[in-house]
């Protein structure tokens, strides 16, 4: 069978809340209609085993993906990335209100560039993934636009690297007007022709739509998920872990290695890891979960209502209580707070030694 | 057997059965047998939430828990929050059947939607609220509560 163009994956949400439950199939079901699109719906992706039905069945697609996910995009993206499901990030213009601007990205990527990356160092397959946020907005129209947009995008690509389908079309078309091609009945009035010959043979080139769904029941899990293109392979997380969670592959890179052994609902590891590559996708901390920056939670936060006890502590001594209480829940001993070396250099200063006094004081012979 | 004590939250009469205990972080507790605690939430805490949608819990039978600490989430239509423990003790159930459907929490909040069982000490059963001294704590809780929504919404 021949590859789609692009592949939507649906990726359905842990809550039973109708409302969700609605906007997943809309999408689905509008989205398997769109020329050159296939559609498939799976489980939630963070609870999904890496043998499990539907990571082999992503596995198997080559294109250009869309992944809609109740999760923030970099959590999504390095969940499918753990379970090889690769790609380089798709920009995705359609993103909650209060994500950052463009002009931070930019900063961010700049910033990015000064040290080494795994990513970098290990390269993602050329093919895009764009992960989408279903929080982004309530309007199945506009996931519906983002998609078209997308897949005009990947269309566009298409042609390049395939000359011959471009004789069938005059000239070299903008993304748009393919997208037009591609998607006559949108963009036009109902009683308009029907669609060219030249775009007719752009869709068999590409399998026919189809709208499959992955029926898989998977239990919840709770694990961390790497950003490699964020993670500089320090090994902080795998000295502060001290329940075997992370581990090497033979090219001594970072890994989550034995994601069951994490305990549930501790995100320490994250708290210290000095460049924020650490995501557990579901901690109700946005910038632990994966989110661009740190910012307000969407819904009304109750927790205090609920007997939150309030705290003055560093994000150190977070993440060494909540191992400690970790280990006494797993009827170990509490180790309290350890710093690692690199971290209590970064903390504190080294003592002066000699060289230094000499330094100081021909510093301060005013010469 | 007496009838229900009554809580008004706004137009909403919350009801709380005076044959079980109560504790002041909004969860209901009965005796199960021996030292066996059921807890679950209290009509004043599935209001304030409405009709929950997802509901999840990190401890599992056989752990040690302290009093406050963080145990689960719970998120409805209106609001997401985590879930505390609401006192110190060894948990010996959890409610499964809540993890892949939790209606039971809006339907049935005193009966099937109970959420977790722990063995308590004579310490820490003393911390459980009679339904009187619950409805006392409300008193100052709604304010709280009422000040807390309209920030939040406003804010």
């Amino acid at each position: 069978m021949a590859d789609s163009l692009l592949t939507v994956v649906v990726s359905q949400g842990q809550s039973r809340n109708p409302e969700k439950r609605d906007l997943e199939k809309a999408i689905a079901d509008i989205c398997a209609q769109i020329p050159g699109v296939s559609v498939v719906v799976i489980p939630h992706l963070y609870d999904l085993a890496y043998d499990s039905e539907t990571y082999q069945k992503l596995r198997a697609i080559q294109g250009d993906m869309v992944v809609f996910a109740w999760l923030y995009d970099r959590a999504a993206h390095w969940v499918l990335d753990r379970n090889a499901v690769r790609g380089q990030v798709g920009e995705v213009l359609l993103v909650p209100a209060d994500y950052q601007s463009d002009e931070d990205e930019d900063e961010e990527e700049e910033e990015l560039n000064d040290k080494d990356r795994v990513a970098n160092l290990n390269p993602r397959p050329d093919r895009f993934v764009y992960c989408i946020d279903l929080r982004a907005s309530e309007d199945k129209e506009a996931f519906v636009q983002e998609v078209k947009r997308i897949a005009a995008n990947s269309a566009a690509k298409v042609l390049q690297n395939r000359p011959e389908i471009s004789q069938w079309i005059e000239g070299t078309p903008t993304p748009e007007s393919l997208l037009r091609y591609l998607n006559p009945v949108s963009s036009v009035q109902a009683d308009a022709p029907p669609q060219t010959s030249a775009a007719a043979s752009i869709y068999s080139l590409f399998g026919a739509n189809e709208l499959t769904k992955v029926e898989e029941h998977p239990t919840r899990r709770w694990y961390p998920v790497i950003d490699f293109s964020r993670c500089t392979n320090c090994m902080e997380c795998i000295d502060f872990c001290l329940f075997g969670v992370y581990g090497v592959d033979t090219a001594e890179t970072i890994l989550v290695e034995q994601p069951d052994n994490c305990r549930k609902g501790c995100p320490a590891c994250s708290r210290v890891c000095p460049e924020n590559a650490i995501i557990f996708p579901q901690h109700k901390t946005p910038a632990i979960a994966g989110a661009p920056v740190e910012m307000g939670g969407l819904k009304i936060d109750l927790s205090k209502l609920f007997g939150a006890p309030e705290t003055d502590e560093d994000a150190m001594q977070v993440a060494a209580r909540e191992r400690d209480e970790q280990l006494i829940l797993a009827g170990r001993q509490a180790v309290g707070e350890v710093r690692s070396k690199s971290n209590a250099a970064a903390q504190k200063e080294r003592p002066k030694d000699e060289l230094d006094n000499l330094l100081d004081q021909l510093d301060s012979l005013d010469l | 057997m007496s009838e229900p004590l009554i809580f008004m939250m706004g137009n909403f009469s919350a009801e709380f059965p005076q044959t079980i205990l109560y504790v002041k972080n909004h969860m209901w507790s009965v005796q199960t047998e021996g030292s066996v605690y059921r807890f679950g939430l209290s009509a004043y805490a599935v209001r304030l939430l409405q009709d929950v949608y997802f509901f999840d819990l990190n401890i599992e039978p056989g752990m040690q828990v302290k009093a406050k600490q963080e145990i689960g989430s719970i998120e409805s239509k209106k609001a997401e929050s985590s879930l505390y423990s609401p006192v110190a003790g060894l948990v010996s159930q959890i409610n499964r059947n809540l993890l892949d459907d939790p209606t039971a929490i809006n339907v049935d909040k005193y009966g099937d939607g109970w959420l977790f069982e722990m063995q308590l000490d004579t310490e820490a059963v003393g911390q459980l609220l009679s339904p009187d001294q619950y409805m006392e704590h409300l008193n100052q809780a709604w304010e709280v509560a009422q000040r807390t929504i309209k920030g939040q919404v406003n804010g």
